[in-house]
């Protein structure tokens, strides 16, 4: 079809002269990562210093937002491309240095290394962020415009290769591009690693019509922020991916489903969904190949359980988010009982690439049975948190430590957090285990969507699980009996333990009760709610026990089973600190002068640990209680 | 059907495609317990007791929900099966009340019968009660949540079975339960209080409230709901000659286990303190309890004694739309046999006789055409002037399931905002009494477009030409003019309801109310027949007020018709009874009911006998029936109660309830259902049909039964409608599913499609202006019609506690800009004014009424709306326009 051949080369070529107008090299471009992680760490305000700077000195400069580059750790990040130097990042940016970076940089000419986090080309001058030790592990394919292009506007998208391979897909047979995805090993990428070209053509089989095609982007994990990084900073690959994969399967109308907690993810979709319109991209008559198809954007109201494909479904049709039986798949009897392909935000947002480059290209990329990259929102107690890409089959290890860098202020790692709430928690034996969809489950996690919590020595693993399981009891729809009462049985039975109220025997209820809920659930949350439980009770029964038998906490996380003490001979009698922050008025000084705190009056609300100064480091925390040692003199 | 074999249990069994794992082990035998899975609703596989195991993978699997696949090799009752269904009964037992003993739910209680299957006693679990308040606020329903498994049945049955709408799930994880809307009362929200969820919930959470005893009862009878024509099948659990309980009737093909808050809560009217024990007589002025013999010797004197003076017309009979097939029948003897009169009708004249006459003309029988599943099979459904959600729930439900969840559109006619306008496809409001104009419009349309179906029309009726002619004036421009409908609308209806392969039309009393009421079902029926929807599939559905109205006509308590409509001046038939019964019959037509009152008031008629009807409060102009029945020689009634019309008589006769008797009811569809005898009757109370045997004994003219077996018999053998051959078998709860395959069949329907005279009539009739329309100095026009928290004129529903209770008194619906006019506040008291009489009554202020429009409940005996209708009669069948009159309105105390 040569003439969506010629449309499409219209807006490139509209886009590319737009895009070469804007970086002409006559003035600087800076940009600003004002996604999400941007904003909470001050991007916005950044970004007003930084434009009201220029304005007052009269620079001729174009400033950009964009999204996120995944050093979400080093937010603000601004990045000054002037021109005759090399593009330049600059992290950990607050309104003071940005000022200085307009005033030495932009204006003048020192490019104030000191802020900087590396130049983003290769230069003979200054080292480049690529020579970080985490991009010899990373291999962006859906990160690769993250955090370098305006996401509301769709030219910069273009100006990068941008529906390129939707105009390639719609001069191409439905059944080939089937056919390349299922050539391509690509799996689905909302955790359970579905192969993707199955569902594909169980829809496109599907008799009835019209088909839907819905993107899932209902995130609701606790520390993964992947979905809405990407929606935030490149939807346009996200909506491309759609329209490609509603061709293949002959879809007339999809929804995308964002939770009304991203609000930033739902302007820019809006935005981009009606750029997409229109350049014709999107809606009747698809660059003029006779495909129709357009998106509704829908917002959840944020029920975890809504990230479920059928509870989706159903929240989409105006009813309570709850999940439904299978089969029939949504393939063949989804969205209003039509056929409806729905996939995660990642799994159709590598489309446009794996149409673009092939799949044999795709296909060259990590594992045996998991092809491609994966995604994980680095969380918790590593250094480096923020978003990677990397190859199916990257360990552990690499992940946490090389890209990650490690646990900050030199904490033992003890374990992570993988795949959310239905994921588990995995020791430090396990952290060469390559990541991919097989390994994972066989260690009791999975991929999930991508959550990874790093958990160091000072955290209980006994009350990680009671925080994931409170989660899940929290979020479960109440519709099956496994599900409500189980996990609620469960979490009454944790929340004893780490309050010094467990039995024995509860750990081999608590095993019974969690391998029951995981055979008998009717849902995917119920299915995979016990197994923050059973990875915890595998690798890490010895805290349990000690939480049981001994009624200690070896974290001294336990608010229950810990007390605070304070070590005589480290005390610094003429100091106060202690006494003057306690909020009950429980710490006096004995006739010595040394600081005592009375257990009945404490509330263990950790305050006179953080004012102890760290040349005494005086109070400490015990577990049991018991192990405080009788004070002797009373005042 | 593909079939599919499965091991099950170490046994090879089969099924078909589709079948789900439960569905077949129950087929072949095998148990498998289930808490959430009911027939009548879809399967969600929440409660997960039905786990099996497939013992190829050892994956287990809700069996309600898995569809059987070859090869299955499925073990229902694994070690791992039953260690999980034990894991899910004691989970449920330790969020459960100890309060087995003096739960009301007994042993018929789910949970606590697959506990004790499974041989769980004591509970290991930590104990988690559920946190709940017990709701009882409303007179009906009692929500105790602390006992809800959350199996979702009454969800389900709220959306699936009655599609109310008024609960779903609220809440997530431990805390999530069954609520309203915001978790609201559930008598602030949609809930009709039907009861449904009530039958099918498995444990107590949802009961009953005000039980007069608590646990199981040792007696349950199933038989047929006294109130509306719709027919329901209610289960009556009994204690000590109490009945204190009603469930639906799970078997039904009727109601498929739901019924409405009259069917579930209104059946104690059966133990008011006011019913009837013993005969009362007119002594100086009062009434004194006396014996059956002094009764009706008394009455026998009279009667005979007028008989005698003034010749057998100066009697009058009037029967009753409540009373069963054998007592009508038996009644209707009793005129013409013993008392020698035609003079004999029966409470439909006043709302159905339109039915008779109309459809009778066009389609050659007088009812409705097809069976309710039939109706709910229909691609377009034509809703006119019936609000079934009050009048007729039951078939209420079965538009709704249709318009939801089966695709059919409905086309709405209704001035009024019915509970049915929010589930319409297109809803017109046309102005009152014009439904003639509107319906000749879209005949119109469809014959000009070439909609109509040719073959039908060809091959299967005639006088289509007549038609064709006689519709020429009704352009959409001019049914726009008449009836306010714009006429692009009634040209999308029409076509609408032409373009349908399956369309039915259901039509209630405000189309038969109305003076042009037999009109208006004759273009009704035209309207069938012209798109070809009279057959197996489609049809007309003629609603029934009350629940034998279709029966007491069918057995020919009418003026000029014998039973089985057979002319009374048809000489050959009138033969047949009249050698059947052994003596002549009357051969002129007699008087009809509005025209015995007019005659008794003119002192032509001297002595009436009312079984089961209240004249007083159902006939139009009140204060005339009441002096017409004043001026009487001698009235005697024969009621559960006494009414205002019993107050008037000489002699009272106690009968017995619907609970107390055997006997048949004719529901609208022209189903014949047998009653069953619950209890026994109350004090001296008799059924009536005995009462009417006994009258003729004592009259010196006895009647040859010696059982109601014999009545049944003669019934089978002289109406043809009737031969049925299980019609006599009493063991047979449904005789209408035992007739389907039968050839009588096609004496009640069209049988394979062909009318019961070979063809159907189309009868041209046209537009007059209605009689109610507003007239100088009464700028309203009032609606009357039933209400879904009373029946009829109310003598049984303001003698049941609980109806009464929940709806107290009269009130009138009033729009937000006529309020406004006339200054009236919501709840403020008003007088209803018309030429003829004037009422009180409570406004209530609503945005579902159109502007110019009020409508008043008609089941208030305190608040008798009839006083304000005059008597204007329908020229075809005598009945009087019931439905609308010209009103204003004042307040009943002007501002101080």
């Amino acid at each position: 079809m040569p003439e969506a051949n010629a449309a499409f080369q219209q807006i490139k070529n509209d886009a590319l002269d737009h895009v070469q107008r804007f970086y002409d090299g006559s003035k600087p471009v800076i940009m600003v990562g004002t996604a999400t992680c941007g904003r909470a760490a001050g991007a916005l305000e950044v970004l007003g210093v930084i434009r009201k700077a220029l304005d007052k000195e009269h620079v001729d400069a174009a400033v950009l937002e964009v999204g996120c580059m995944g050093h979400c750790y080093a937010e603000p990040l601004v990045i000054i491309n002037k021109p005759g130097h090399p593009a330049m990042a600059y992290g950990y940016v607050t309104p003071e240095i940005a000022q200085r970076l307009v005033r030495d940089y932009v204006i003048g000419e020192d490019p104030s290394l000191e802020f900087t986090l590396g130049a983003l080309e290769e230069n003979d001058l200054i080292p480049s962020i690529y020579d970080l030790p985490r991009y010899s592990y990373e291999q962006h394919i859906i990160l690769t415009n993250c955090g370098y292009i305006d996401p509301e506007d769709i030219r910069q998208y273009i100006a990068k290769g941008g529906y390129e391979a939707l105009d390639r897909a719609l001069r191409m047979q439905p059944q080939e591009i089937v056919d390349e995805v299922r050539e391509s090993g690509l799996r689905g990428r909302g955790g359970a690693g579905f192969p993707t070209w199955q569902k594909w053509e169980a829809c496109r089989d599907a008799p009835s019509k019209p088909r839907y095609v819905i993107c899932n982007g209902d995130e609701g994990d606790p520390g993964a922020f992947m979905d809405r990084a990407i929606l935030e900073s490149d939807p346009h690959q996200v909506i491309e991916g759609m329209v490609i994969a509603a061709y293949a399967v002959g879809a007339r109308y999809g929804y995308i489903y964002v939770r009304a907690e991203y609000p930033l993810a739902v302007r820019r979709v809006q935005i981009a969904l009606r750029q997409a319109r229109s350049l014709g991209l999107l809606g009747r008559n698809i660059l003029g190949s006779g495909f129709n198809f357009d998106i509704k954007l829908f917002q959840g109201s944020g029920a975890f359980v809504c990230g479920e494909e059928t509870a989706l479904i159903a929240s989409i049709e105006g009813k309570p988010g709850i999940p439904r039986y299978r089969p029939p798949f949504p393939a063949v009897s989804g969205l209003h009982g039509k056929p409806t392909l729905i996939d995660n935000v990642k799994t159709l947002a590598y489309l446009p690439q794996i149409i673009n480059n092939g799949s044999e290209w795709f296909a060259g990329i990590g594992t045996e049975g998991s092809r491609g990259t994966a995604v994980f929102a680095l969380a918790g107690k590593v250094i480096n948190t923020g978003l990677t890409e990397v190859p199916m089959g990257t360990t552990l290890r690499q992940i946490i430590f090389d890209i990650g860098g490690g646990i900050p202020n030199g904490k033992r790692f003890k374990a992570v957090q993988i795949g959310g709430p239905s994921g588990g928690c995995l020791p430090e034996a396990a952290l060469d285990l390559p990541v991919d969809f097989d390994s994972l489950s066989e260690a009791g996690a999975m991929m999930g969507s991508g959550g990874m919590v790093v958990l160091d020595e000072d955290d209980c693993m006994v009350e990680v699980a009671r925080y994931f399981l409170e989660f899940t009891q929290r979020e479960s729809c109440g519709k099956c009996t496994m599900c409500r009462l189980g996990t609620k049985h469960m979490l009454e039975m944790l929340t004893d333990i780490t309050q010094g109220r467990g039995r024995v025997e509860d750990m081999e209820t608590l095993q019974e009760l969690a391998e029951d809920i995981k055979a008998g659930s009717l849902c995917g949350l119920g299915k995979t709610a016990p197994n923050p439980i059973l990875t915890t009770l595998k690798y890490f029964r010895d805290e349990y026990e000690a939480h049981i038998k001994e009624k200690r906490c070896p974290a001294l996380m336990c608010h229950d089973l810990i007390a605070y003490y304070i070590l005589p001979d480290k005390c610094e009698r003429s100091c106060d600190a202690c006494v003057g922050t306690c909020t009950v008025e429980a710490i006096s000084s004995n006739r010595k002068g040394i600081k005592v705190i009375d257990q009945e009056k404490c509330v263990k609300c950790n305050t006179c640990l953080d004012a102890c100064p760290p040349q005494y480091n005086a109070v400490i925390r015990l577990s049991p209680p018991e192990l405080v040692p009788a004070s002797k003199d009373k005042k | 059907m593909e079939a599919i074999t499965i091991t099950l249990n170490g046994r090879e069994v089969s099924g078909h495609t589709g079948m789900t794992v439960l569905e077949l082990a129950r087929e072949s035998g095998v148990d498998i317990p289930t808490l959430c899975h009911d027939p009548c609703l879809a399967p969600i596989g929440a409660c997960r007791i039905c786990l099996v195991e497939d013992e190829r993978s050892g994956r287990l699997s809700a069996s309600c929900v898995t569809p059987i696949e070859a090869g299955m090799v499925i073990n229902t009752e694994s070690p791992k099966v039953q260690e999980r269904r034990t894991t899910i009964i004691k989970l449920m037992l330790s969020s459960h009340p100890d309060s087995c003993l003096v739960c009301d739910k007994g042993n018929t209680c789910e949970l606590r019968k697959i506990a004790s299957d499974i041989g769980i006693g004591v509970i290991d679990m930590q104990r988690i009660p559920q946190p709940a308040t017990i709701e009882e606020v409303n007179p009906f329903i009692e929500r105790d949540l602390s006992k809800c498994i959350l199996c979702a049945k009454c969800i389900r049955a709220d959306q699936e079975m009655v599609v109310e709408g008024a609960i779903d799930y609220i809440n997530r994880g431990f805390a999530s339960k069954p609520a309203t809307l915001n978790d609201m009362p559930l008598e602030n929200s949609e809930c009709t209080f039907c009861g449904t969820c009530v039958a099918i919930c498995p444990t107590g959470a949802l009961m009953e409230k005000q039980p007069v005893y608590r646990g199981t009862t040792p007696t349950n009878v199933s038989t047929i709901c006294p109130f509306c024509g719709c027919g329901c099948s209610i289960n009556l659990g009994v204690r000590d000659n109490r009945i204190v309980r009603a469930r639906p009737g799970k078997e039904s093909t009727v109601n498929h286990g739901t019924l409405c808050v009259r069917g579930s809560y209104g059946y104690d009217f059966v133990h008011s303190p006011e019913r009837l024990t013993s005969p009362l007589m007119r002594v100086n002025g009062d009434f004194e309890a006396v014996s059956w013999e002094q009764a009706l010797d008394h009455m026998s004197s009279e009667l005979n004694r007028i008989k005698k003076a003034h010749g057998s017309n100066s009697l009058a009979v009037l029967g009753s739309s409540r009373c069963t097939n054998e007592e009508n029948y038996l009644l209707q003897r009793l005129a013409r046999c013993v008392l020698g009169t035609n003079n004999i009708d029966n409470s439909s004249r006043l709302y159905s006789a339109a039915s008779i006459a109309g459809l009778g003309a066009a389609v050659g029988f007088a009812g409705s055409t097809n069976c309710l599943d039939a109706l709910e099979q229909s691609e377009v459904i034509l809703v006119i002037g019936a609000n079934l959600p009050a009048s007729a729930p039951i078939v209420g439900y079965a538009v709704k399931r249709a318009a939801r969840y089966k695709g059919a559109k409905l086309l709405l006619v209704d001035p009024q905002q019915t509970r049915l306008a929010s589930f319409a496809h297109l809803w017109l409001r046309p102005r009152i009494g014009t439904d003639v104009a509107l319906i000749n419009g879209m005949a119109r349309f469809i014959i000009n477009e070439g909609l109509l179906d040719d073959e039908f029309v060809t091959r299967k009726t005639d006088n289509f030409e007549a038609l064709t002619k006689d519709l020429k004036k009704y352009t959409p421009k001019y049914v726009e003019k008449v009836t306010g409908v714009p006429g692009e609308d009634v040209c999308r209806a029409a076509r609408l309801f032409a373009e349908a392969t399956l369309a039915s039309i259901v039509y209630g009393n405000g189309i038969t109310q109305h003076v042009t009421g037999t009109d208006s079902v004759m273009a009704l029926a035209n309207l069938a027949m012209l798109t070809g929807n009279i057959g197996i599939t489609g049809g007309i559905f003629a609603m029934q007020r009350y629940c034998n109205g279709q029966g007491a006509c069918d057995m020919g308590t009418t003026p000029d018709l014998l039973p089985g409509y057979q002319s009374v001046d048809n000489d050959a038939e009138r033969k047949r009874f009249a050698d059947r019964w052994g003596t002549d019959l009357p051969v002129n037509p007699g008087l009809t009911a509005l025209e015995v009152m007019e005659q008794a008031k003119d002192g032509n008629v001297k002595g009436i006998c009312i079984v089961g009807e209240n004249p007083v409060l159902s006939f139009p102009s009140p204060s005339l029936v009441k002096q017409a029945l004043e001026s009487l020689d001698f009235l005697v009634v024969s009621d559960m109660f006494l009414t205002e019309t019993a107050k008037l008589a000489n002699v009272v006769l106690p009968a017995a309830s619907f609970a107390e008797k055997e006997g048949t009811f004719t529901n609208f569809e022209g189903r014949v259902q047998q009653l069953h005898k619950v209890i026994e009757p109350l004090g001296d109370s008799l059924p009536d049909w005995e009462i009417i045997n006994r009258m003729a004994s004592s009259m010196g003219n006895p009647m040859p039964y010696s059982s109601l077996q014999e009545v049944m018999d003669e019934i089978q053998e002289m109406v043809s409608l009737y031969q049925i051959t299980d019609y006599r078998d009493s063991q047979t709860k449904d005789i209408h599913r035992a007739e389907l395959d039968r050839d009588p069949l096609k004496k009640r329907r069209l049988y394979k499609g062909q009318f019961p005279s070979g063809f159907g009539r189309f009868s041209p009739v046209h537009y007059e202006p209605p009689a109610e329309m507003p007239k100088d100095g009464y700028p309203l026009t009032l609606l009357v019609g039933s209400i879904l928290y009373h029946s009829g004129t109310g003598s049984r529903s303001s003698r049941s506690p609980r109806l009464r209770a929940f709806s107290p008194e009269a009130y009138v619906e009033i729009g937000e800009s006529d309020a406004g006019q006339v200054g009236i506040s919501d709840g403020e008291s008003v007088k209803v004014i018309s030429p003829i009489g004037e009422v009180n009554a409570v406004a209530k202020i609503t945005d579902t009424m159109p502007e110019g429009m009020l409508f008043m409940p008609l089941s208030f005996p305190s608040t008798p709306v009839n006083q304000l209708f005059g008597i204007t009669l329908d020229p075809r069948t005598k009945t009087p326009a019931l439905k609308a009159c010209a009103v204003k309105l004042e307040r009943a105390e002007p501002h101080g």
